[in-house]
């Protein structure tokens, strides 16, 4: 680590513009990590299971709105227009439910018949659930690399030197910050945020205490999919390309950045998705991109060998 | 009733039908002799496979049958969830060893996969021919030479690369191509850079592969030998890279007027590219080896497509006035455009000159069935053979003496691939 920081603090220093630029990047690259990262957790936080098919469906999302930007009569290279942006909402509203579906059919058909099974079974059935939608997709779109229409604004706003933020960067990172901050307010304040926290806490209790669980956990996982299916929409316009196994690098970084935040914790995915994605930018523009992936793994092992709880710990108490 | 003179009718039929097999064929068959083919078929690279294979089916197709052998195309995809995958395709190759009808390979298509191939068909004395590799080191010790400026000639050792002796474990050459090398492929780019479209700042990145990283260190010696400065190079691991606008924007800050990217569209070489709007203007040159001139590449790329320049390591057939009956035949016999590719004439050459050898070795060995080893050795005395790309020899490392280097730049609406020039490295 010494090493490392011997190595990057002179070449940082040398040219801060670059700096700041591999700056923006890491915080659009982590945002939609975030994203992902949420589902993650909170899936996580109420049946306690990680649920490895999150980012295939967070794939899906892009995946599914393809047809419908056809659907809606969009061409790349439109000029930016109310009626476009609103086509757009329209299309990631659609795509939100659609996976919201999908994703509650997830949990009805793999992981709700082994609730109470021993905890590596569910697991498995994750594993299995990825594999079965990355097949789907293999066979929908084959392996090509898909492109993704180019809409949103093209425009830079210059920080100094010859470092820029391109509108592209603040668009992610806004719609990031809207969906952590929406979905904090909702499982802090709403009814079903109550349940869903009363759930993570202990399940007979919840239950004795009148709330349905079956309706409680579903509820979890269509919202863990509306943030996928948001997180595949923003992926697809910020980086113009899809493939079929995309979910599966996403998913394994945004799962560290859940447990890099503390898994279970909202606000600790959120923290841990712009952390990875800042680790990534910075070990890609300085090091080398062979090495990202050593980078961000061995964080996750040492936050696992050393500080499990993550930065932020769990917030649902032991039970 | 009707059912049984149905039966009888169909009975007659497939009589009649099994008789012209028979007397169709002419001369009695001596058996089947199967040209083994291992491309990329399927995901990103299937518009580079493809086309290549089609190629070789054609020639197969006008040969007929040889010396009473009816020729047969065995083809097996080398990629793997859409990407070309050396493991695969050295699996695919002993297949090939395996099935002891196969007298000669064509392909592969990348040179990351003959590296894992070569060994395998060496030890089994199997006659392989490429109609696209183009990495230098697959033939030849020298990576990057002392005429693209370097000190003193750079190995491949030096570079880290296995040599041609390492791949061979018998010591006798089995492996062949019709394609030219990287270190005139990737240099080629740069001269037509530096000359024709005037800049002298670049970023170059490349996938990191064999081939990749191969035209990306050859383009920027001669590059820097012309007088050029390489801003920013960077190579990626693009299987976990979705992000390149760091790499775009700091090329851009550092003066670059283009970029040059060493890769396959399907190591998102064109994905690179879109990400350059809002960086680059369209139209700023884009340039690659032949790993970017697939239609897919313009696909990947989007609005950003016009622009790109692509380096192919073999003459453009449709510029050789005498190969026009051939490429009227194929588009005759394969009537869909994206039926026709960058490489499907070299791929005709390699199984034309494959053809060619296993003929001689039949009537060498008395109108029998050739050895391997046999038709290798006549494979490897190919000496003006005449096909698509004009004459075609092989020297004793297995190249070709066809140095001859042509340029695509991406243009037009709908924006298309267009031959713009062809630069000849001959002696």
């Amino acid at each position: 680590m010494a090493i490392l920081l011997v190595l990057f603090i002179p070449r940082a220093a040398s040219d801060p513009s670059f700096f700041v630029q591999i700056l923006v990047y890491g915080l659009a690259n982590g945002a939609i990590y975030a994203l992902i990262a949420l589902g993650y957790t909170m899936v996580y936080g109420i049946i306690e299971l990680i649920n490895f098919a999150h980012g295939d469906v967070f794939t899906l999302g892009a995946f599914v709105s393809l047809p419908l930007i056809g659907a809606f009569g969009l061409t790349e290279g439109q000029s930016a227009s109310l009626g476009l942006y609103a086509a757009l909402l329209v299309i990631a509203i659609i795509v939100m439910l659609i996976l919201g579906g999908v994703n509650v059919l997830i949990e009805r058909i793999a992981y709700r018949p082994l609730r109470h099974a021993p905890r590596l079974a569910p697991l498995i059935t994750a594993v299995g659930m990825s594999f079965i939608l990355e097949g789907a997709m293999y066979i929908w779109r084959g392996a090509n690399n898909i492109h993704y229409p180019d809409f949103l604004p093209a425009g830079r706003i210059s920080l100094g030197g010859s470092a820029s933020i391109g509108y592209k960067d603040l668009i992610v990172i806004a719609l990031a910050v809207v969906f952590v901050v929406v979905l904090t307010t909702f499982i802090n304040r709403s009814k079903l945020g109550k349940a869903m926290r009363a759930t993570a806490q202990d399940q007979d209790a919840a239950q004795l205490m009148g709330i349905d669980i079956n309706r409680t956990i579903a509820a979890t996982f269509f919202i863990g999919a509306i943030l996928a299916g948001a997180g595949g929409i923003i992926f697809g316009l910020y980086f113009n390309t899809v493939r079929f196994d995309l979910g599966f690098q996403a998913g394994l970084f945004a799962f560290t950045a859940a447990v890099f935040g503390g898994i279970g914790n909202i606000q600790g995915a959120a923290i841990g998705g712009l952390f990875i994605g800042l680790v990534k930018a910075y070990s890609d523009g300085y090091f080398t991109s062979q090495l990202t992936d050593v980078w961000i793994f061995s964080i996750l092992i040492l936050v696992l060998v050393f500080r499990p709880t993550g930065l932020l710990g769990m917030r649902v108490p032991e039970k | 009733m009707r059912l049984s003179k149905l039966l009888a009718g169909l009975a007659v039929a497939s009589l009649a039908l099994a008789a012209c097999g028979t007397s169709g064929g002419g001369t009695a068959n001596k058996g089947t002799i199967k040209i083994g083919v291992d491309l990329p078929e399927s995901g990103a690279e299937a518009s580079d496979g493809i086309p290549t294979l089609n190629g070789v089916k054609y020639a197969v197709q006008t040969a007929g049958t040889v010396e009473g052998f009816t020729i047969e195309v065995s083809n097996l995809d080398d990629a793997v969830n859409g990407v070309h995958d050396p493991q695969k395709g050295a699996q695919n190759l002993q297949q090939f060893v395996n099935d002891s009808k196969v007298l000669g390979v064509v392909g592969p298509f990348n040179s990351s996969v003959a590296r894992a191939e070569i060994p395998i068909s060496n030890r089994a004395h199997l006659a392989q021919i490429s109609p696209a590799n183009t990495n230098q080191c697959l033939t030849k010790n020298i990576y990057i030479p002392t005429t693209l400026g370097a000190p003193k000639d750079i190995t491949c050792k030096d570079a880290g690369i296995l040599a041609p002796a390492d791949l061979r474990p018998t010591g006798i050459n089995n492996y062949f191509r019709v394609a030219t090398t990287d270190d005139l492929q990737g240099p080629a780019m740069a001269d037509y850079a530096v000359d024709v479209l005037k800049v002298t700042k670049l970023g170059v990145a490349s996938d990191n592969e064999v081939y990749g990283k191969g035209i990306a260190d050859t383009f920027s010696a001669e590059f820097k030998n012309k007088g050029g400065t390489v801003v920013k190079r960077q190579d990626f691991d693009t299987k976990s890279t979705n992000d390149f606008r760091g790499f775009l924007q700091s090329s851009k800050s550092l003066g670059a007027q283009g970029i040059y990217f060493g890769g396959t569209d399907s190591n998102k070489g064109c994905v690179v590219r879109s990400q350059a709007s809002g960086i680059f203007a369209v139209d700023t040159p884009y340039m690659g080896g032949d790993g970017l001139q697939t239609s897919q590449c313009l696909k990947d790329a989007g609005q950003m497509a016009s622009g790109i320049y692509a380096a192919v390591a073999a003459p453009n057939a449709e510029q050789i006035p005498e190969s026009a009956s051939i490429i009227s035949g194929f588009k005759a016999a394969f009537s869909k455009k994206e039926d026709f590719g960058a490489y499907t004439m070299p791929a005709y050459d390699c199984a034309k000159i494959l053809i060619a050898a296993i003929q001689r070795a039949i009537k060498a060995n008395n109108g029998n069935m050739p050895t391997r080893e046999q038709v290798r050795a006549e494979v490897a005395k190919t000496s003006d053979f005449t096909g698509a790309l004009g004459k075609t020899s092989f020297d004793a490392n297995g190249d070709t003496s066809q140095k001859i280097i042509s340029i695509y730049q991406a243009k037009g609406t709908p924006v298309d691939w267009v031959w713009v020039k062809q630069i000849n490295y001959a002696k």
